[in-house]
């Protein structure tokens, strides 16, 4: 064997020669090896031998008609099937040349194996890339559509309203109208701004201990004027023993509020829309249900989707931009729960079925431990009980139905130094105001007999002085700015939702006492 | 317009006869391909060369995805060049899928045409089991649209339509010549559709104007079953099966491939 025969044989990379008619003519040791073919196995034979089909369709069409037309090729990507089966890519070059009178194509071939998977993500990244940029646009269509829709509506009335021709009923009726479009653009806004949150993953959680009944009564209070609008029959079993969770009692509030007005949306007048809570085993199961139009088994898998709604026709019908179902699952998966849909076929209503892990519950003598654990979705870091405020000497009054929240509270201010009596009624406290004299009064808004507002209304018309003076700081579950508006003009201080930031709590009490450490 | 078709689909007219002779590309080719095989007919012939919208030097404003979805776009385009010229009696020379493009002109337009010469022509390259062989599989053609998103990931044009007249940059006209002769991967990827994905075995009985059918020994794209086929559904035809191997005998074997349209025009004159 000659020197070059030896160097064109042991190159780092295949080498092929075959005629116009595919027949191989020769093939490099290197080639034979990486296709796993004894040396003359392969000369004779047509090219298409070590070609799988897909590349035998691109030699014909793009690689032998390139190459006769140009006398080379560069650089085309190709796959050759190896003895076994299976398939290499290359990257091949070739030339076409007369070698004693006849045309012999002679290739090059290298190996790209790495490369080729580089460029597979490559392709499935710009593919993905073109798809998200599809769906963008789409969805900017969308919410161009849906934030011009109560504009028209606000403008319009608004025009018509500086005209000052409008009767008094009209004009009335025309702020109604901006009022209501005002808000639902608003709410459009939040959950854009929601998804722009879970898209850069900023969405953060203000994790305690919440009951969700009242975080389901509250949501229910929300959509009941759009449910009694058509005429929807609400429906709410909530079994009050389900437990607590562990979650931001706002976004829960949301999640609530987003499977509730879903169903009241899609849901024809005169229809009915259920809320059911229970502890399932070492969950706790809400379930949505309504009568509306339901949902088609293929739409199904796509419920939660971003972007997606049944079909662009039931967009029109009902607006929206079609975020509100995967905001939810997002934050109900956030808060370490599943969500489902189900729907025995369209017309026949749908049912949303959340479920969240309960929450251990501790003893009373573990609460400390209770309140100041951390989440592990939190990302704040938590003050500890020795870098509170000091609260000796002050005494608080706490009104609080529920046992529970009386122990934590009692908890959280004795490891502040603090005095604390504890009461459950309204009644009850209006007593023990008068006997103890407290500095400060703290108490829940939702009790059953008489709530968190009469009691306020009742200690600022006390004959006492001192007791109708006394600092006052409402807790509640209800969270929007309306709540915290309602407790302050009804007489309270300070309007802290729940769950309490026990060192929040405790330095707002010193402040509202005078007890507050200056620097 | 008269400019305009001739300009959209690069049409070159030669030769030195007065009966057209069209010679029709296929996928992944351009007029240049019948090179070697055109000087044969210059004497008796008036030459017509084109490229399809989308390949070759056409003119890439004038494609339309949804025009050329379909195999009618493309029998369009020799149809308004048939009109343009005022062409009759017109031999047309179709490869491979050019062959059913023809048949699909020629249905439309019987009176323009004379002869159809069909080489590697398929009217259905999916197997139809049990009774038809096309040659290939759906997946077949799906690995083939990987392949060609591969090769045509390189190009300049692979983020945007490149104009093909670029006088500033001779370097990149010339690398477009030296390429692929469909140069937008998009359209690459949708004319490869609409060629491997159609079926017009319904058209074939349709077709009025005799043919002949250039069958390779040894082609992988139209394997001989596929030549049986339409010799026994395309009426008035003539099956040569060519010494040829491979799918574009009129580049890798041209002189057998003009001799047999020689041949088969001779008889038709005479017949």
């Amino acid at each position: 064997m000659s020197r070059m025969d030896d160097l064109l044989n042991t190159a780092p990379c295949g080498f092929l020669s075959f005629a116009d008619d595919g027949k191989i003519i020769m093939v490099n040791a290197t080639l034979l090896h990486s296709l796993g073919y004894e040396p003359g196995e392969l000369q004779g034979h047509h090219l298409e031998t070590i070609l799988p089909t897909a590349s035998r369709i691109f030699y014909q069409t793009h690689f032998f008609p390139l190459l006769k037309l140009h006398g080379r090729v560069e650089e085309v990507y190709l796959s050759l099937r190896t003895k076994n089966g299976t398939d290499v890519p290359v990257l091949v070059n070739a030339v076409c040349r007369a070698r004693e009178g006849v045309v012999v194509n002679d290739c090059v071939l290298v190996q790209m194996r790495q490369r080729n998977q580089y460029e597979d993500e490559i392709l499935r990244a710009k593919r993905a890339a073109e798809e998200a940029t599809l769906a963008k646009d789409e969805f900017l269509a969308v919410v161009s559509h849906e934030l011009r829709t109560p504009l028209t509506a606000i403008l319009g009335w608004a025009r018509m309203l500086k005209t000052g021709t409008l009767d008094e009923s009209v004009a009335a009726r025309a702020l109604d109208t901006i009022e209501r479009n005002a808000e639902s653009q608003s709410q459009l806004i939040e959950d854009l701004l929601d998804f722009s949150r879970i898209i850069s993953g900023q969405i953060r959680l203000d994790v305690g201990r919440v009951e969700l009944a009242p975080v389901a009564e509250a949501a229910l209070d929300v959509v009941r004027p759009a449910a009694d609008a058509k005429g929807i029959r609400l429906q709410a079993v909530l079994d009050p023993r389900a437990g607590p969770v562990s979650g931001d009692p706002e976004r829960l509030q949301q999640v609530l509020w987003n499977l509730l007005s879903n169903a009241i949306k899609f849901t024809p007048k005169g229809g009915r829309v259920q809320i059911r809570l229970a502890r399932v085993n070492s969950s706790v199961e809400v379930t949505v249900s309504d009568t509306g139009q339901g949902i088609g088994a293929e739409f199904l898998p796509y419920v939660f989707e971003r972007f997606r709604q049944a079909d662009h026709t039931t967009t029109r019908r009902h607006g929206g931009l079609g975020l509100g179902m995967a905001i939810t699952k997002h934050l109900v998966e956030l808060h370490g729960g599943t969500i489902r849909a189900e729907s025995p076929g369209e017309g026949r209503g749908t049912t949303f079925i959340l479920r969240l892990p309960v929450m251990i519950v501790h003893n009373a003598e573990h609460l400390s431990a209770v309140v100041t654990e951390q989440h592990p979705l939190a990302g704040e870091v938590r003050a500890q009980p020795a870098e509170w405020a000091r609260l000796d000497g002050v005494h608080v009054l706490i009104v609080d139905d529920e046992r529970d929240a009386r122990d934590l509270l009692i908890t959280i201010l004795a490891q502040s130094g603090a005095g604390v009596t504890a009461v459950a009624t309204v009644a009850d406290a209006l007593e023990e105001l008068r006997i103890k004299k407290p500095d400060l009064l703290m108490s829940d808004i939702e009790m059953p007999d008489e709530d968190g507002y009469s009691l306020i209304r009742r200690v600022r018309a006390l004959e006492d002085r001192q007791s109708r003076s006394i600092p006052a700081i409402a807790l509640t579950a209800h969270a929007r700015a309306s709540d915290r508006l309602r407790a302050l003009s009804a007489g309270y201080q300070l309007h802290m939702p729940k769950p309490v930031e026990p060192a929040e709590l405790v330095m707002a009490i010193a402040n509202l006492t005078n007890r507050g450490q200056g620097p | 317009m008269t400019r305009n078709i001739l300009f959209r689909n690069n049409v070159k007219v030669f030769g030195k006869g007065t009966q057209p002779l069209m010679f029709a590309h296929g996928f992944g080719c351009d007029q240049n391909m019948w090179r070697l095989v055109t000087p044969a007919f210059e004497q008796d012939y008036r030459i017509i060369l084109f490229d399809y919208v989308g390949s070759g030097k056409s003119d890439l404003q004038a494609y339309s995805a949804e025009r050329y979805g379909d195999l009618n776009g493309y029998a369009r385009d020799v149809l308004d060049i048939c009109a343009e010229l005022e062409l009759t009696r017109v031999v047309f020379v179709g490869h491979s899928v050019s062959g059913v493009v023809g048949m699909l002109a020629s249905i439309r337009e019987p009176e323009r045409f004379d002869r159809l010469i069909l080489i590697g022509p398929s009217p259905c390259y999916i197997n139809d089991p049990p009774a038809y062989v096309g040659g290939f599989e759906r997946a077949d053609i799906e690995g083939l649209l990987d392949v060609m998103e591969k090769n045509y990931i390189g190009w300049a044009n692979f983020l945007a339509p490149v104009v093909m007249k670029n006088q500033e940059r001779p370097e990149l006209t010339r690398e477009l010549e030296e390429s692929f002769c469909s140069t937008d991967p998009r359209i690459a990827r949708r004319f490869a559709e609409a060629t491997f994905f159609s079926d017009n075995r319904s058209d074939v009985p349709r077709v009025t104007i005799p043919s002949l059918i250039m069958q390779c020994s040894e082609d992988a794209i139209a394997p001989l079953g596929v030549g049986d086929y339409l010799q026994c559904h395309l009426p008035q035809s003539t099956l040569r099966v060519m010494k040829a191997t491979g799918h574009c005998p009129h580049m890798s074997h041209p002189d057998e491939t003009i001799q047999i349209i020689k041949e088969y025009l001779t008889a038709a004159r005479a017949g």
